[in-house]
């Protein structure tokens, strides 16, 4: 008796899931078929229809795209490691120390993710042009740790306050210098959550639009400014657009898939300790 | 600027120690003093993170000086007004339409991604089989494509004359459903958009949850008799609060100034339906080129999210440092 | 092999005294017992001779040398901690080689692997040396972070309950091994536990903590029998010792005590030596302690024996206690094993009183006890 109830069960739950899937899913896959159909077809068929690959042709090798697309890595990956570099020690400080006023820091921080872009973006466009990063990587990286590095410094925050603080203290008398300490033993341990938040991060990153939008204009164009440019024209080739779209998924994807196995161990807040 | 302000009390306390120990090492040849490298070090590491944010933080303050000008790229001057700014906008309908318009938006869509979220989370975590293994992996995707890209891609399909989604509600006899056209309907749409970007967000976030979950609790309420209801209630949900608690920060606070996806679906249109204080803002300032006017709109929003903010994260702190206790 | 000294030391975290004037001397390879209850200031003090902590006043000196500016990593000393502090992504092999991993300490790997390998042969961990420390259980954990110490030549060991989680079989065997490591290595050693056997079984001096103060310093013998209060009184011993409150009457040369529940009175045998420091301390309140060996009982009643009621009966692995109750007194004494009594059945108590011990009732101090001259002879014969 118990056993079909939780079988039946069992099949109403995964078939919830299927229909989430489903939901989630049919947008991507549905954008990749549209990468093979040609502009022709694009009306008059669905799901049959005779595959090309014009639009990557067209996309890849005859239009700017990939140079947008080397824009996005290099600003968005750029961003990713600054905030690596100063937000790990940052988060190492925000859960060691106790110093006056620690709250409201590591509150600060947090708080720059949400200060709304657009707040941010006006002041910054005029700044920017007189400072003459306007249009430059530098300028996009340093304002991208806004997005960026908030996450990032809390979830390593997070697994800091996870790691005794007597390990570092058995490592000193062990023998090993604070340096040694920060890359032999806490680094190691702190691994899921910097590569998890590390990911979010970089999509963050790679999907801000306000930003380049406003404060760069043609030399650095990361692909989410130059995807709207694919439908301000008067024609638009669908067909490339899936192209644009399912390529500029891709370093993502691509990311998620290397730290699969971290990537919901690291998100854990509040965790048992190993 | 209360960040600058900080480390300079920081730094001015420092001062004063390294003063004082020097007077006292004169008198008593002092050993108990902690070495300076180790005192500075909390200071130092959170420098570069702290420099890098600071020079964000100018801008903060120059937009509220901003606000209270008359300030337009159009004009070679401009001139401080001081609150009319404020006032004008305090007394206008467009105002209020927004603050409206931004309210539902957040509330609709944090809420469904919240609830979705959460539930598709648990059903990943009770039932371990290789689909939903694949699925673990495979529904961060939606995360991954940039909104404004997601939402022309949705539009394509929603597309009254070609759209996939069209074709296949014609199957079961709906037909020209007016998505982002109509009003009654485009705020839906601009949700299901941003639901479908972002439950994966919370999913993550719940998942992991729900994963570092210790089995003890769990154990003994399975001995004490719980049902699945009270078990969930009173053990699992508390204990994935801080988890709950970061998702929820994340995505209302983005949803409250939400501007690429409305402005990639209608620009806020039609008409004025999606004119949230984001876009309203930017259109004051960009398009009309009311630079100082447009400000308060946003640092209205700016005020809202921040006070709403504050009280979330001190709830997560204390949930973080109740579940972390109770091990 | 290093002199360890306190000086004065006083170390706070915030409003919070932990240490208040520490003055202690431990002498080069003395095996020396920091003993107390929980939240003394122990772990405080193991801490601030490692240095992981600094303290704001007083001098912290290893082998005379002023070591108070000097980082935990030159200070080559090592710890054992409470929580095992083990490093969790290493396996219990490396966690063990570790120290001699480090560049102040660093070994080549042969010598690394020999001594790891003996360590884990001490400790009997040898078959875990693959695994991780989650996959162990507490005691296991508790012997890897033995090893890691012991893999070590320092100055101190420093150990903090190191064996509080191991089971009574295993503790024993470890506490012998422990010893017999320490005579060996000639180190000095500091060890804190709550177990008062094993204080008094491994300590050449014990130091009594409380609320971050000293309270006694001495052998463990000294201290069990000469406590300078009450506190250390209760402390040592186990069961505890009763502490009896009465009244004090000298008629003639004679001294009678009387108990302050009820109205039974006791001569006190004669002593001139505890007679004289009676009268010298002028106390009329005292507290007589009697060890609950020193307590006799019979179910019969006999002359001079105080008529109280079974309170409870516990066996404590070889034997077993009996309190007695008398009124809102409550008596403890040793009893073999097997004994057929009932709750509340009448039993009758008889004080050996030849061995008591006397405290002031106000101040809990300790007076003077019977054949003490005895006891400071042993001591300093233990002490020489």
């Amino acid at each position: 008796m118990n056993k079909s109830k939780g079988r039946l069960s069992a099949i109403l739950q995964n078939g919830l899931l299927v229909i989430y899937a489903i939901f989630a899913l049919f947008p991507l896959v549905w954008m990749v078929i549209l990468t093979f159909k040609a502009d022709s077809q694009m009306f008059t068929t669905t799901f049959i229809f005779t595959p090309t690959l014009d639009n990557y042709n067209e996309v890849l090798f005859k239009s700017d795209y990939v140079k947008y697309f080397i824009d996005s890595i290099i600003v968005a990956g750029g961003a990713v490691i600054v905030s690596i570099l100063a937000g790990v020690p940052a988060a190492y400080a925000l859960a060691r120390y106790d110093f006056k006023k620690k709250e409201d820091i590591a509150f600060q921080i947090l708080s720059f993710k949400f200060a709304p872009e657009i707040l941010v973006v006006l002041p910054l466009f005029m700044i920017y042009q007189k400072l003459g990063i306007y249009d430059t990587y530098f300028g996009l990286i340093w304002v991208y740790q806004l997005i960026s590095m908030p996450l990032l410094i809390w979830v390593v925050r997070g697994y800091f306050e996870d790691i005794s603080v007597e390990i570092e203290h058995a490592a000193q008398v062990d023998g090993y210098s604070w340096w040694q300490i920060f890359f032999k033993m806490l680094l190691p341990l702190i691994k899921p959550g910097l590569v998890a938040a590390a990911l979010l991060a970089f999509i963050f990153a790679w999907n801000s639009f306000t930003f380049p939008l406003m404060l760069s204009g043609t030399s650095v164009q990361p692909i989410t400014v130059a995807a709207t440019k694919y439908l301000a024209s008067d024609s638009v080739h669908y067909g490339q657009m899936a192209v644009a779209a399912t390529v500029s998924a891709l370093p993502a994807v691509i990311f998620a898939l290397c730290i699969q196995k971290h990537l919901v161990r690291g998100l854990s807040f509040g965790a048992v300790k190993g | 600027m209360p960040l600058l302000a900080l480390l300079l009390s920081g730094l001015k306390e420092e001062i004063r120690m390294k003063k004082e120990s020097k007077t006292a090492n004169k008198n008593a040849g002092d050993i108990n003093t902690v070495p300076f490298k180790t005192r500075a070090r909390p200071y130092l590491i959170v420098t570069p993170a702290l420099f890098i944010t600071i020079g964000i933080l100018i801008p903060f303050a120059m937009a509220i000086y901003f606000s209270l000008t008359s300030y337009s790229f159009r004009l070679p001057t401009y001139s401080f007004i001081g609150l009319k700014n404020w006032i004008t906008i305090v007394k206008s309908s467009e105002f209020w339409h927004a603050v409206w318009v931004t309210l539902k938006y957040a509330f609709f869509t944090t809420v469904v991604e919240m609830a979705l979220g959460l539930g598709i989370a648990i059903l990943l975590n009770n039932n371990n089989n290789r689909f939903t293994k694949i699925l673990k992996v495979v529904l961060v995707f939606p995360l991954m494509i940039a909104p404004v890209i997601a939402t022309i891609v949705w539009q394509l399909m929603l597309n009254n004359s070609v759209g996939i989604v069209e074709k296949l509600l014609n199957v079961v006899g709906v037909y020209n459903f007016p998505w982002a056209a109509s009003p009654s309907t485009a705020l839906l749409t601009a949700v299901m958009i941003d639901v479908w970007v972002n439950t994966a967000f919370v999913i993550l976030l719940a998942l992991a949850g729900l994963q570092s979950l210790p089995k003890s609790p769990f154990e003994s309420a399975k001995i004490d008799g719980g049902s699945a209801l009270f078990t969930f209630r009173n053990l699992t949900l508390p204990m994935l609060k801080p988890s709950l608690y970061i998702a929820l920060l994340f995505r209302l606070m983005a949803a409250l100034q939400e501007y690429a996806i409305i402005f990639a679906l209608t620009k806020g249109g039609p008409g004025n339906t999606l004119m949230n204080l984001s876009l309203t803002a930017y259109q004051t300032g960009f398009q009309f080129q009311k630079f100082g006017a447009a400000l308060p709109y946003i640092l209205v929003l700016w005020l809202f999210i921040n006070t709403v903010a504050k009280q979330i994260v001190k709830r997560q702190r204390a949930a973080q440092k109740q579940a972390l206790g109770k091990d | 092999m290093a002199r360890i000294q306190l000086e004065k030391v006083t170390k706070k975290f915030g409003n919070v005294t932990a240490l208040n004037g520490i003055d202690l001397d431990v002498k080069d390879k003395e095996f020396f017992i920091l003993f107390g209850p929980a939240g003394a200031g122990k772990t405080t003090m193991l801490n601030n001779i490692a240095g992981i902590q600094i303290p704001e006043e007083g001098v912290v000196k290893i082998g005379g040398e002023v070591v108070n500016q000097i980082d935990p990593a030159h200070r080559n000393t090592a710890m054992v901690f409470e929580n095992y502090a083990l490093y969790p992504h290493m396996n219990v092999y490396d966690n063990i080689a570790s120290p001699l991993r480090s560049p102040l300490y660093k070994k080549d790997e042969e010598t690394i692997k020999k001594a790891v390998d003996r360590v884990a042969k001490m400790m009997k961990i040898d078959y875990l040396l693959e695994r991780l420390p989650s996959q162990l259980s507490n005691g296991q954990k508790q012997r890897v972070a033995l090893g890691r110490a012991l893999v070590r030549e320092p100055n101190v060991f420093l150990m903090d309950e190191p064996l509080a989680h191991l089971d009574a079989k295993l503790r024993n065997a470890m506490r012998t091994e422990l010893k017999e490591i320490q005579v060996n290595f000639e180190t000095t050693s500091i060890y804190v536990t709550h177990d008062f056997m094993e204080a008094m079984s491994l300590g050449d001096r014990i130091a009594i903590v409380d609320h971050g103060e000293i309270v006694q310093i001495g052998t463990g013998d000294a201290i069990y029998y000469m406590p300078c209060n009450e506190f250390v009184a209760q402390l040592m011993g186990d069961p505890e010792i009763n502490l009896i409150p009465g009244t004090l009457k000298k008629k003639e040369n004679k001294y009678f005590f009387t108990l302050d529940e009820g109205v039974a009175e006791y001569q006190l045998p004669a002593e001139e030596d505890l007679f004289k420091k009676l009268e010298d301390s002028e106390s009329e309140k005292v507290d007589l302690g009697l060890r609950p060996q020193h307590v006799k009982y019979s179910f019969e009643p006999m002359e001079g024996f105080l008529k109280c009621t079974v309170y409870s009966y516990e066996s404590i692995g070889n034997k077993s206690v009996i309190i007695a109750q008398y009124k809102n007194l409550q008596i403890r004494m040793i009893a073999p094993n097997g004994v057929t009594l009932k709750l509340d059945q009448d039993i009758y108590v008889n004080f050996l009183l030849e061995h008591s011990l006397f405290f002031r009732a106000e101040t809990k101090e300790y007076i003077s006890r019977y054949n003490e001259a005895g006891i400071l002879a042993l001591e300093k014969e233990q002490e020489g």
